[in-house]
This record gives C-alpha cells, structure tokens and sequence, in this order.
C-alpha cells in the first residue's frame, strides 16, 4: 500500500490564492540537439549550488522538473523563476547539455527514451507499457492556493470552462516524433491515452469527494491522487487546485505570466462567485478542448453558459477585460497586458516554433533555436524584436 | 581451349579483399558476441588474427598494405566524428574537464617513459613509446559506445579526452621526430621543419575543408541526406589530400571534425549519423588491425608489454581520478572515465608511420616494444570500454 493514509486526504488549508509553479523541461544533447539523459548527473550538480525552489526528476531521464516556491503573485515568482532557471543552465553548461522549454521535443523518437531509476517510475513502465516512454512530453501545472476543500471543488469545476484558455495559451508542441502534427498543443492527445486522465467527476463537495476518492481506492483502482491524471484536480496536501493541462512554455517570463493568468482568474471566480457549476461544461468539455489543442487561439468554442460559438481569441481577450481588476489587486497587471498584445497579435509558442522551421528547415535547428530561447540566450538574428512567448 | 576460365594465381582483387576482411569480421564478431556476450569489436581483431601472420597467414603482409586504404577511411571517419564531439565551448564551461585530458596525458607518458627506460629502453625509443600510449584507441571507444547505443556524461566525457590524448599524442610524437631525425643525423632544415610541416599542413588541410563544409552546408540548407554525401565527399577528399601530401590523416581528419563544428557559428553544418556507413568500414579496420598482430611478439616481449600496459593504466586512473570530481560529476564516474579511457589500438603506430618508412630500422625496433602491448589492450580495449558504460548504467538496456 501506498503511504497515503486518511490524513493525507485531509485539506491543508492553504492562505488564498497563492501561487506557485512546476515546470517540466527537456534535456537535450549539444551535438545534434536530441534529448539527452543527464538528468540524474544534472539534478546532482544543481543540487550543490544553493537555489530557490526544487528540481526533481520525471519519468525519463530526459526530463528535469522546476518547482517554484509559494508565491503572492507574479513579480515575484518571475524573479524567482529566473534565478531558478540561470542556476539550471549553469550546471548544464557544466555538463554540455541544453536545456528547453516547449510541450514536446521535436523529433526525439520515444523508444530511445529510459526510464529515470526509482520504483514509482519503474511501475508505471510495467503498469503503462510504452505509454511511460511517450510520456516524455514537457507540461507545466500552476497551483492555486485554497482556504478549504469546497472551495477547491468549487474552483476546480468553474477553472474547467477555462481549460482551452489554459490550452491555447500555453500551446508549444506542433512537432513530435519528427512530424509536424498539425495541432498547436499535440501534447495533450498523448495525456488522453492514459486510463485515468479525465476530469473530476461532478461532485459538490470535498466530502462528496472523498467518497468517490475511497470508491476508487476501494476497487484498488487508484492508490493516491498522483494517480489521477486530471485535467484539473484538488491537492488536498498542498491545499491547492492544481491545473496541468498547460504545455510548458518556451521562457520562464511566459511560465509566469500563464500563471498570473490562472491566479487573477481563480480571484475573480472566488470574489465575485460569477457562476455555479453545470454539467454542461463537462458535456462540451472534450470538444472545446479539442478545439484548443488543434488551432490554439484559432480554435472554436461553445461556452457552456451561453450557448455562443466564439473563437478563443476572443473569448480569452473578453477575459482578460473582466479579471483586470483582479489582476490589478494581485500586482499582475502588466504581465496580463503583455499577454493580451501577444493573443492580440495571434502570437503563440506553437506558431513560434513553425515559424523557426520555415526559417531554419530542420527540427534539430528548432530544438536547438528552443533551448537557446529558455536558457535565455534568444536568437541572434531577432534579438531586436519584442520578447514573445 | 580454356582461355575463358581464369588463370591461377588470381590476380590480387582490392574488392575480394574487402568483401572478405568484411564477411570474417561480421562473423567473428557475431561468434564472440554470441558465445562470451563480448563487443564485437574483440570478434574483428580474433577474425583478423586467425587470418593473419599468426593464424592461417591468408593476409600477408602485402594483403595488409592492400588493404590499408580501407582502414584510412575508417579512421577517417572516426577522427572526424570524433572531432565533431570535442566542443570548445565546454571545455571552457568545464575547464576540469580540460585539466583531467591534460594531467592524465601528461602522467601516462611520464610513467610509461619511466617504465621503460627502467627496463632498459634506450631513451629515444622510451619517448616515442609513450607518447604513443597517450592516445587512446578512438576507434574503439566510439565503436563501443555505438553499439551500446551508450549516452551520458561517462560516454561523452571519454569521447572528449579521447579527442584530447590523441592531440596531445600526436603533438608528441610529432616533436620527437626531430629527435628522431637528429639521432639519424638528418639535416637541420628536415629536423625543424618536418614537424612544422606536419602539425601546421595537416590543421591548414582540415581547416580548408572545414570552411568548405561550412560554406556548402549553407548553400545545401538543413537537408540531412544531402549534407550526408557532402560530409562523406569531404572526409574522403581530406584523406586523400592528406596521402598525397604526406601530411597527417589523422590530424587533418580531426581538425576538419573540430573545425566544422567549433566555426560554424551559425550553425549550418548538421550532425549527421555516419555510424551506418561507418560500421562497415570498421569492421574492416578491426580485421586488418588483428591481421597485423603477432603472437610471437607477446611470448618475446610480454614481460615488457605487461608493463607497459600497467604504467599507461597507472597514469590515466590517477590521472582522471584526481581532477574529475571537480567537474561536479556523480562519485563512481571518475572510476568507469578511467577505464574507458583503456583502449590503445595498434594504429598508433600509424602515427609514426611516415618515419617507419624514412627509417625502417626505427620502425621495427618501435613495433617490437609497442606491439605486444596493443595485443593485449586491442583484445582488453572493448572489454574495458563496455563494463565502463554498462557500469555507468548508460548502456541502452540498462535499466
């Protein structure tokens, strides 16, 4: 049995509407810019320089996971992101591998991939097969504070109407296995194939909840809720609702600002209580994702409340004019502003990379052109240019 | 009547010759990986030895030197590919990791040099020995990764020393040829420019070609296919430039790789997989270097070889033990460096080839004190290299 016991379940309750960051990210060799698999030699030597935060292995050893300390609101965290991420690229300089941000790593073929040693890794290899080795794809999750239990039910099923928001706006994974995919977020399709991703069923309550978690345990379907692949789900030990359906974003500037996004919006629905759960978003749920995940901010919604057809782009702008008061009061002013001018312009991590294809005409140019982008080098040639997500 | 059927003896086929050192490797190396699970390379040099002067002796001498252009361009592509790995830049981020290249060159020559003159080796003969025991095998230590499918600090690391010892070995043999030249009382003019010539000719040649690449790559854009056959073109180009000059395959070959990649600032130039066509050339290389081992060598001067090879172990375990944890690697990667760094080939020799020729009489005194060592480290090299990578768990099956 897992170590999970009944207290676990219990709701830490957390201050408010704090905010706080993971982030998975690439590896990648400096010789043809494929993943890499120094992830154990990468953690070590992080590990002996004093940093901000955590850094933990994932799944394979081409992964790294960056986690943020609690945070009020964005300034800080972005800085704090920053010394992460120039502690990060330091040690892999050290080691000649390249760090990258991106949903998904270009052409890496996912049968060269190894899974990193620890026995939770290693079971879900022989629990998920050859699912384990494709999970090699890079999301980021964005943790919102929550004072109890039904507020975190609360704010998880409203955030679900919001989840192509999340989607488009984070979307950076056009190319896999060495194809362009044609969607903006092709990352999301490889999360779908697991058996318990998903969405919280419709419960109203934390107690509510508890017992379909226990129904779950009870059948030996699941042993904790990490093995809940949700869209969106409660992390009763955190005391926070946690959102993972974002592609991990090409700079920690953007990682933030999806962030201060995800926080104002969580204030405006828990301040201003603006709807009451409703089937219906389930109902549509999977097609409005779909939507997000093919054509990004291009994408058509239903919203489940008005029953209109509108384009993400408009509907993330008509947002982003609701929460600005919000994101005022949590100091996430400017970081919103910055993120309307890109959705006005219809700019994304995906377009991004399809545009550094066409420019470049190979994917080791785009893998390598990504790694330069997180670690902060940028490219030469655009250096001039406005920073984009 | 029977003018259609050929005459015996067959005329010498260059084309026979290689599909046969091919065929004997890739069984050789299939029995060996079979039977004792161990690298295939350890299969090429048995096949070679059971075919050459210490077997059924069907490769002669002059099969040898027939087959030498075959080998040339295995080491070609291996000095290219390796240069290739040897990045600047992080000998710059990781400057321990240049000092562990250095230090552990530096002491496998002085301890091999101690070594041998304490056995009596005259002076001459001592150095040039072991600047040769500084390089290790290129060849093998690429070959096993390769066929690992092996990535990781270890693997990437011994590459880059490896690039490192076989620049510092071959400076050092090239600056003792004066010595040499001096000891065979050659004129001042070959004493001092024969090393400039050589050093400076071969860096200009890879130079030259590298610039070429960089500026082809560009015009062919980010196709690999076709960057493929440029590469190709421009490794065989440089290593018959390099014959015809009498300058130095492998330097040239390794400059070419270092150049091409360290230059190319604007990245135009692709890491291309050469490891397919590579392969059957080095099967080749593996048969014809076993071919050129002599067992009885080993019975005369095993004692000597014996030692030899423990100095040279010495200086590279201490060598890289001592610096490598300053570069922030895991504890144990000091140790498995150390033993992939074990491979020394017999193509070493190769690197004082040109003097072999100028003087046959230094040439075979040198092989005699050199090549009973490399028939041990040809036979342990693969081994070595292998419980390495599989130790380091960077091996593909590893976990």
């Amino acid at each position: 049995m897992s170590g999970m016991s009944g207290d676990e379940l219990e709701f830490t309750p957390s201050k408010g509407l704090t905010v706080g960051v993971e982030i998975e990210l690439q590896i990648i060799n400096s010789r043809d810019y494929d993943l890499a698999r120094d992830a154990a030699d990468l953690i070590g030597l992080i590990e002996k320089a004093p940093h901000p935060g955590a850094v933990k292995p994932e799944i394979t050893e081409s992964m790294v996971e960056l986690n943020s300390s609690i945070h009020p609101g964005h300034d800080s965290l972005a800085s704090e992101l920053k010394v992460i991420r120039d502690t990060v690229v330091q040690a892999a300089s050290r080691l000649n591998v390249r760090i990258a941000g991106g949903g998904s790593h270009p052409f890496h073929t996912w049968a060269d991939r190894r899974i990193y040693p620890t026995e939770r890794f290693r079971h879900l290899l022989s629990l998920y097969g050859y699912l384990a080795k494709q999970f090699t794809i890079f999301g980021q999750h964005v943790h919102v504070g929550c004072p109890d239990g039904d507020v975190a039910i609360y704010l998880t099923h409203i955030l679900s109407r919001y989840v192509p928001h999340f989607i488009a706006l984070s979307a950076s994974s056009p190319f896999q296995q060495g194809e362009d995919t044609s969607y903006a977020s092709s990352r999301l399709n490889t999360v779908s194939a697991f058996p318990l991703s998903g969405q919280i069923p419709f419960v109203h309550s934390w107690s509510e909840f508890l017992e379909y978690f226990e129904k779950m345990r009870g059948y030996g379907i699941v042993e904790s809720m990490k093995d809940f692949y949700w869209d969106i789900r409660p992390k009763p030990e955190y005391g926070t609702v946690e959102i993972r359906v974002f592609d991990t974003p090409l700079t920690v500037e953007h990682s933030a600002a999806l962030a201060a996004y995800t926080q104002s919006l969580a204030r405006y629905i828990l301040t201003d209580r603006p709807f009451a759960p409703q089937r219906d978003v389930y109902t549509l749920y999977n097609y409005n994702r779909f939507q997000a995940c093919r054509y990004g901010l291009d994408g058509k919604i239903i919203d489940a409340y008005t029953q209109r057809h509108v384009t993400l782009k408009e509907d993330i702008l008509e947002t982003l004019a609701v929460i600005t008061p919000h994101a005022a009061a949590l100091g996430n002013g400017l970081a919103l502003a910055k993120l309307a001018a890109d959705v006005e312009a219809g700019r994304s991590g995906a377009s991004r990379l399809r545009e550094i294809f066409r420019e470049r005409g190979s994917l080791n140019d785009v893998a390598r052109v990504q790694s330069d982008v997180w670690m902060g080098a940028g490219e030469p040639a655009k250096a001039k240019e406005a920073p984009r997500p | 009547m029977t003018t259609f059927l050929p005459q015996y003896p067959f005329p010498p086929s260059p084309v026979l010759l290689f599909g046969l050192l091919l065929l004997a490797g890739v069984v050789g190396g299939e029995l060996v990986k079979r039977a004792l699970n161990l690298p295939r390379i350890v299969g090429y040099v048995l096949a070679g030895l059971l075919l050459g002067a210490s077997g059924f002796n069907l490769l002669d001498e002059e099969l040898v030197q027939e087959s030498w252009i075959f080998v040339e361009i295995a080491l070609g592509l291996v000095l290219f590919e390796l240069g290739r790995r040897l990045h600047l830049k992080w000998l710059r981020n990781d400057p321990w990791l240049l000092a562990t290249g250095l230090l552990e060159s530096a002491l496998a020559f002085g301890f091999l040099y101690v070594t041998l003159t304490y056995f009596g080796v005259q002076p001459i003969y001592a150095a040039v020995a072991a600047a040769i025991g500084v390089a290790t095998s290129p060849a093998v230590v690429l070959l096993v990764a390769q066929e690992l499918k092996a990535e990781g600090q270890v693997t990437e690391r011994a590459l880059n020393l490896t690039a490192l010892n076989s620049v510092v070995a071959f400076v050092l043999t090239t600056m003792l040829l004066s010595w040499i030249h001096h000891e065979y009382q050659a004129g001042w003019t070959t004493i001092v420019l024969h090393p400039v010539y050589l050093l400076g000719g071969s860096l200009a040649l890879g130079f030259a070609a590298s610039v070429v690449a960089i500026v082809l790559s560009r015009w062919l854009g980010q196709r690999a296919e076709r960057q493929f056959a440029l590469v190709l073109a421009l490794i065989v180009l440089t290593i018959g430039a390099a014959r015809m000059l009498d300058l130095s395959v492998l330097l040239a070959l390794l400059a070419l790789g270092v150049f091409s990649r360290n230059l190319d600032t604007r990245h135009d130039v692709m890491t291309v997989d050469l490891s397919g066509i590579g392969q059957i050339f080095y099967v080749v290389l593996f048969v014809v270097s076993g071919a050129k081992l002599h067992l009885v060598e080993l019975m005369t001067g095993g004692g000597l070889a014996l030692a030899y090879v423990a100095a040279r172990l010495a200086g590279k375990m201490i060598g890289v033990m001592s610096l490598s944890h300053l570069s922030g690697v895991r504890p144990g990667t000091a140790l498995m460096l150390g033993v992939a760094l074990t491979p020394m080939s017999g193509l070493a020799l190769a690197m004082v080839h040109g003097t072999a020729d100028l003087y046959p009489e230094f040439g075979a005194r040198l092989s005699a004190i050199v090549l009973s060592a490399v028939l041990i480290l040809e036979l342990i090299g693969p081994v070595a290299v292998q419980f390495a990578l599989k130790r380091a768990g960077e091996a593909k099956d590893a976990v």
